[in-house]
């Protein structure tokens, strides 16, 4: 995999940007100047970030030249605590307050009208109808989490999580709140957090893609493919989605007809020609890099379908994820998949627990309680497993778990009549779990209704932040030159990762 | 990793050299090569003359902006502008005394021992001939040359050379004298068949056939490649190759992007202006008035308004959280694409505060933004087309259509009035129905049920007339449309600066205007004919913009269109001129280039032909290890670069050899096929995305509906332009889903049958001859000795070994014919 950079990006060296004037220590503008007095120079940078750009030569097809692969394992910028990322993205926006922030008040108020101020698909109101917390919530674990009933197997694993529970995000409306916490902009074209980490950190199995998205069975969320794409940055770095039955990867499968023997004749065939080819065209590496690129991807025919390959684990394995039950069985065999997937360097992998609109996800207009106990009901136990498979493994210290929506729900009712809640983007609950963060802990919170934050509001950048820093990267560093401009995940702000869970 | 030497990063950038490494990326080693430069002249002179952009610019940025610059300025100094460094600083002290270095505040502190006064305060010193640099160039008069772009081109005169004889023409001078100063030689010129080739591809996107390579090799004319070319300019194929190149800078899609990613009607008609306008030569500076103000032109044509569509291709959120910052979006979108594509400048850099780097100040932002304020958002969610479509029909028909809409909404509007009043008494489930597409299931259902009898009847009376308008409008002719600027206010909204960017906080209210840069320019004031319904402020721009004189325009344009004939522009940042941008490999050849342009009507296909005619378009890609070692990135043009092919040449090439290629021009886009496994990743698998038939599909790329949110994969795994900015050079990637979809893809592999289809009935089965013609059509050369023996070996050995049926061996030799990467690569 090579790649021809038309635009710039890099690791900038130098300052936070907090004290630069005091110290005049080097800025990005005097890094540019220095290394070469424009900022083409930067590119090199980037592409030579750290020694792991130079150590790291994959194979090439001679045996002799070698094989600069974009994806090829980076050095992070400090140790890092986790090596890979499982985001559990509850498409749609799961409502905090019938899951894991608990408002005891909330359940008197059920039916009454007060005023309080929400923003949502339905626009700017000032009063509404509340809906009280359609389940009883108790503490679990030595450190006391609240758990609604809505998770009886997850709660078992309250004290391996950390609970953020002061989450905001810039909009209320899917599409964008979909992107936001995908690429950290409301806008569409910015590359996701997995093309971030792809492109800081490369892959450690270049016979697996770095970064893997595995969608729900009724669909991908909206907007699609934009949701993993990689925006400005090369297509190298996007999402690849993979699936957990059939053939895990895109063109994977031969054509009907070509055996695998004869695929190799054909590629030996093909291999002789281009060496014939290139041998009168000295200095085009390119040429020796594609021909690498076709014996890559016959071995990614080989290790992919091997990665997805869930029936050599045992049965009791299988069946913690629930795959012997046909509502916990899809969702199971995903999450086993991305433990396969971590254990093989695999670096961030995303999970759709529903797909297509309405109902077949999260987005609980109409009817709360049949959709949180449909959805629930179908991930509760797989992720349970997927923690504690994890974890005696010794896997969770070095895997970061994600869970959450693109936003969450408001206590009152979208509707003159019935449950349903409508978006929440002032204030809702995501946790992380594993991957160096604090078990066990919870830190902000909404005010008494779950209306909004109140105490330590953390944006999505924050979030973020705190995955890049998880994975050894500094969030105010990792920046990418695009449009005259250096483009960062986490926004033009310094932003921090979240200190009170790492 | 720690902060990296300048130094360091030479060794390393030599050592990827020395390894042979893939670096097409020639744009990093430029700079190298100036930083290296610049010791040359003050070791081999005392006093030379110092060259404040190259030399003493590069100096200041590195040791003294970060307290002396744009962001802050200590002791009131300010050293990246002019005025400032030659001014009396609050200590009274001036930094930069012309020719008086003794008098200059600078030197003193740059020499002082005296921890307390000696700058910079930390970090290294600089060096003594650094130091002496500076006061030489101070000495010297300390001459604050402006970035190299912000001066207007320059008259040059094509340079002497020792070797005449090479010069063909003027680009010949200009490139020839870099490389003898260097003591390098051209390549030799590359053989007919690599010509031909080259220069199809270049300027059609096509493989030439085995017919017309074996024509132009065998035409002992001396005008031979001169006809070649004239017959490849005047081809319709020409402006479908060319319009592409235009269509990734203006980011064109025919969605727009977000939750529902809806189509934007007919954009497919601004397509068609493009590659007509390409077919056409068209000048650009007609071109440029037609996108920018083609409502406002004195003569306003169907054509024109097609051309406003160049505003309403970007993205657009039916659904914004916050509309008056999406509105805003909208704009800076306008602002970043037009700054970009038309003056190769970044103010989309200058949106939140001052541009950090360009003398861009926040004020210019707002002041651009204003030509465009006038400009509605594409749309609202309940009305997406009164803002971006006109009628281009004619105004009788025109009129009828109206009288429809008008009629209709009308009663549309009334009945969507009673049906809330019915749907709010609904349970919550159904009122979360109603929203969905079920909507009109649900008021057949229900409706019934909420209205009163008698409001019902109402209801029902308005549903039949809705329905009797509807007959009537079936029998009037076709309306044509067009996605265009429409309802673009007369009386534009006022301007303010917006603090941060933040257009809820407006600061001071600014008037339309150019760039400073430009100098002080009146900005004209717009005027209209009465009878026009828009402001005219686009067209003072458009006009600006246009104009033979501006500085950017025609250098930016023609550093496009070389980057496209060499793979590689002289500017390699086309977007960016500024000084973050790469300084030019050649900036007198680009002067010469751009005043060329505006000489010859600024029109294309002469243009071409000039560069197209140069024997440095016409050097062979050898490889010379000699000016490999001088020059490893080729900055100086001693070979003519290999070059993958786009998305495009890649799948139009494929129908072309197998004969399937569908020539059809124009008209609304049509959709591949596109796997079940890849539809899957949609909310609604297969939503938005249509059938068509298989000729359809076999059409050239430039007619493939872009949907923002679903680019087809063969496109997008050999790097497709970003459908969500302008895209000025698109990424070259080698990676191994390519290959994957080039193996086993279905539609690779349907066009290897084709092909062997075709071979077989031209060439019957004979597998020596087979093979032959199969190399022919793919390559256009003649086999190599011992080739076809190897390809009958091949299908053999898949025959007797494997136990295939000759179809299927036939089929998938065709397949290795077309992974080669002589399929892929052009010398």
């Amino acid at each position: 995999m090579t790649v021809t950079q038309p635009s710039q990006s890099q690791f900038p060296q130098g300052s936070s940007s907090a004290g630069h004037a005091q110290f005049c220590r080097r800025t990005r503008r005097e890094f540019l100047w220095e290394a070469g007095g424009g900022f083409a120079s930067v590119a090199l940078t980037g592409l030579m970030s750290g020694d792991g750009f130079l150590n790291s030569q994959a194979f090439a097809a001679d045996g002799v030249s070698d094989f600069p692969n974009p994806l090829a394992s980076k050095d992070p910028h400090f140790k890092p605590k986790a090596k890979s990322v499982i985001f559990l993205f509850m498409y749609g926006g799961p409502s905090h307050v019938d899951t894991f922030d608990y408002k005891p008040k909330l359940y008197a108020l059920d039916g009454k009208t007060i005023e309080v101020k929400t923003k949502g698909r339905g626009g700017e109101k000032n009063e509404g109808r509340v809906v009280g917390p359609k389940w009883k919530f108790k503490q679990y674990g030595e450190s006391g989490q609240w758990v609604s009933d809505l998770f009886p197997h997850l709660a078992t694993c309250a004290d391996d999580i950390a609970f953020l529970k002061s989450m905001t995000a810039d909009s209320p409306i899917h599409g964008s709140a979909m992107l936001m916490m995908n690429s950290g902009r409301i806008l569409s074209g910015f590359p996701s957090l997995g093309s971030w980490l792809n492109y800081g950190l490369g892959t450690e199995n270049e016979n697996l893609p770095g970064y893997v998205v595995m969608l729900d069975p009724t669909g991908g969320p909206i907007s699609g493919a934009k949701n993993w794409s990689s925006g400005f940055m090369p297509a190298t770095y996007q999402g690849t989605t993979m699936r957990s039955q059939g053939a895990p990867l895109i063109d994977l499968r031969r054509p009907e007809g070509m055996s695998q023997a004869v695929q190799r004749e054909l590629l030996d065939a093909l291999k002789d020609a281009n060496q014939k080819h290139q041998a009168s065209r000295a200095g085009n590496s390119e040429l020796a890099a594609r021909i690498a690129s076709y014996e890559l991807a016959f071995k990614m025919q080989k290790h992919a379908p091997e990665a997805a390959d869930l029936a050599s684990e045992t049965k009791q394995t299988q069946d913690s994820y629930g795959l012997n039950n046909p509502r916990t069985a899809d969702f199971g065999r995903r999450c086993l998949l991305a433990r396969r997937l971590v254990e093989r360097g695999v670096r961030f992998i995303q999970l759709y627990s529903g797909g297509n609109h309405n109902d077949s996800n999260w987005d609980a207009h109409g009817d709360l309680e049949k959709n949180h106990n449909f959805h629930a009901g179908n991930t509760d136990q797989p992720i349970a497993a997927l923690i504690k498979d994890l974890k005696s493994r010794g896997l969770l210290d070095e895997t970061m778990i994600v869970w959450g929506g693109e936003f969450g729900r408001q206590p009152t009712a979208e509707y003159a009549k019935g449950t349903g809640r409508d978006h929440n983007s002032y204030g809702f609950t995501m946790w992380t779990a594993g991957g160096g963060v604090r078990g066990g802990t919870s830190v902000g919170a909404t005010d008494e209704l779950g209306a909004a934050a109140v105490e330590k509001p953390f944006h999505v950048r924050r979030l973020h932040a705190t995955i890049l820093n998880q994975m050894g990267l500094e969030p105010n560093r990792l920046s990418y030159f695009y449009g005259g401009l250096d483009q960062k995940l986490v926004g033009v702000e310094h932003t921090e990762p979240i200190h009170e869970i790492i | 990793m720690p902060f990296t030497s300048c130094f360091s990063i030479r060794q390393q950038v030599r050592q990827l050299l020395f390894r042979g490494m893939v670096i097409s990326a020639g744009l990093w080693l430029s700079t190298v090569a100036v930083a290296e430069n610049n010791k040359v002249p003050v070791a081999q002179n005392a006093q030379p003359v110092v060259d404040f952009t190259q030399q003493i610019q590069p100096l200041l940025a590195k040791h003294c902006y970060a307290c002396h610059g744009p962001d802050v300025q200590e002791g009131g100094l300010r050293l990246d502008q002019s005025e400032q460094a030659f001014k009396q600083l609050d200590s009274e002290a001036i930094a930069v005394v012309p020719r008086h270095p003794e008098k200059s505040e600078i030197i003193a502190r740059i020499i002082s021992k005296d921890k307390d006064q000696q700058m910079p305060p930390e970090g290294d010193r600089l060096k003594q001939d650094q130091i002496d640099l500076i006061t030489s160039w101070i000495q010297q008069g300390a001459e604050w040359k402006k970035h190299w772009a912000f001066q207007p081109p320059q008259d040059r005169t094509p340079p002497e050379t020792a070797n005449h004889k090479w010069v063909k023409n003027p680009i010949d001078a200009f490139i020839l004298a870099r490389l003898e100063q260097k003591g390098l030689s051209p390549a030799p010129p590359a053989d007919r068949v690599t010509l031909i080739r080259r220069v199809s591809f270049n300027l059609i996107g096509l493989p030439p056939t085995p017919e017309e390579v074996d024509q132009f090799v065998n035409d002992t004319a001396s005008d031979a490649y001169e006809r070649l070319i004239n017959r490849l300019l005047a081809s319709p194929r020409y402006g479908e190759r060319w319009a592409r190149h235009w269509l990734d800078l203006v980011r064109y899609a025919d969605t727009n992007s977000y939750e529902r990613d809806g189509i934007k009607p007919n954009a497919w008609r601004f397509r068609d202006y493009v590659i007509s306008s390409f077919n056409q030569d068209k000048p650009y500076s007609q071109f440029i008035k037609e996108q920018l103000a083609g409502d406002e032109l004195d003569q306003v044509t169907a054509e024109t308004i097609i051309a406003t569509g160049y505003y309403r291709l970007g993205l657009w959120d039916d659904e914004p959280a916050d509309p008056l910052l999406s509105y805003y979006n909208e704009l800076d979108d306008i602002v970043a694409t037009t700054s970009q594509v038309f003056l190769g400048l970044t103010l989309n850099c200058a949106r939140c505060h001052e541009h950090k780097i360009d003398p861009i100040p926040h004020q210019d932002y707002y002041r651009f933004m204003a030509f465009f304020h006038g400009l509605n958002s594409y749309g609202t969610r309940s009305d997406q087309r009164s803002f971006n479509q006109t009628d281009i029909t004619g105004p009788e028909i025109s009129a009828l259509y109206a009288r429809y809409d008008e009629q209709k909404n009308d009663l549309q509007k009334k009945m969507h009035v009673m049906e809330e009043t019915a749907v709010k008494k609904m349970s919550g489930v159904d009122q979360r129905r109603s929203e969905t597409p079920e909507r009109a299931k649900l008021l057949k259902e229900k409706l019934g049920e909420y209205l009163e009898p008698g409001q019902l009847k109402v209801y029902q009376e308005m549903q039949a007339e809705i329905q009797q308008l509807e007959e009537q409008r079936k029998q009037y002719p076709p309306r044509k449309m067009a996605l265009s600027v429409s309802r673009s206010l007369k009386e534009p909204r006022e301007t303010f600066v917006l603090l941060r960017g933040n257009p809820h906080v407006p600061g001071e209210k600014v008037q339309p205007g150019f760039p400073e840069i430009f100098g002080k320019i009146e900005t004209p004031v717009p005027s209209v004919p009465k009878d026009r319904q828009t402001s005219g402020r686009r067209r003072v721009l458009a006009d600006w913009i246009a104009s033979e004189d501006n500085m950017l325009t025609s250098r930016v344009i023609v550093n496009r269109i070389w980057q496209h004939h060499f793979g590689r522009a002289i500017v390699q940042t086309p977007n960016n001129f500024g000084q973050l941008g790469v300084p030019p490999t050649h900036p007198e050849l680009l002067d010469w280039l751009a005043l060329e342009f505006v000489k010859g009507g600024q029109k294309f296909k002469p243009f071409h032909k000039l560069i197209l005619m140069s024997n440095t378009y016409q050097m062979s890609s050898q490889h010379s290890d000699q000016a490999d070692a001088v020059d490893p990135a080729n900055d100086l043009f001693w070979r003519f670069n290999m070059r993958r092919l786009g998305a495009e040449e890649v799948r139009d090439s494929l129908l072309a050899v197998n004969g399937r290629l569908n020539l059809k021009m124009y008209g609304p886009g049509f959709y591949p096929l596109i796997s079940q496994e890849v539809l899957q990743g949609q909310s609604q698998p297969g939503k938005g995305w249509e059938d068509s038939s298989e000729e359809e599909r076999a059409r050239r790329s430039i007619y493939i509906f872009v949907k923002r949110s679903l680019v087809t994969p063969l496109l997008s795994n050999f790097d497709f332009a970003d459908t969500d900015s302008s895209c000025a050079v698109r990424f070259v990637t080698t990676q191994p889903a390519q290959a994957l979809g080039m193996v086993n893809g279905h539609f690779v592999n349907r066009q290897a049958e084709f092909f062997a289809d075709r071979l077989l009935e031209e060439t019957g089965t004979t597998h020596p001859q087979f093979v032959k013609r199969a190399i022919r059509l793919a390559y256009g050369r003649q086999p190599q000795a011992g080739e076809v023996e190897e390809g009958v070996r091949f299908i053999e050995t898949l025959i007797k070994k494997h136990s295939l049926k000759e179809k299927q061996a036939l089929n998938y030799f065709c397949l290795t014919i077309l992974n080669r990467n002589e399929f892929v690569y052009l010398d």
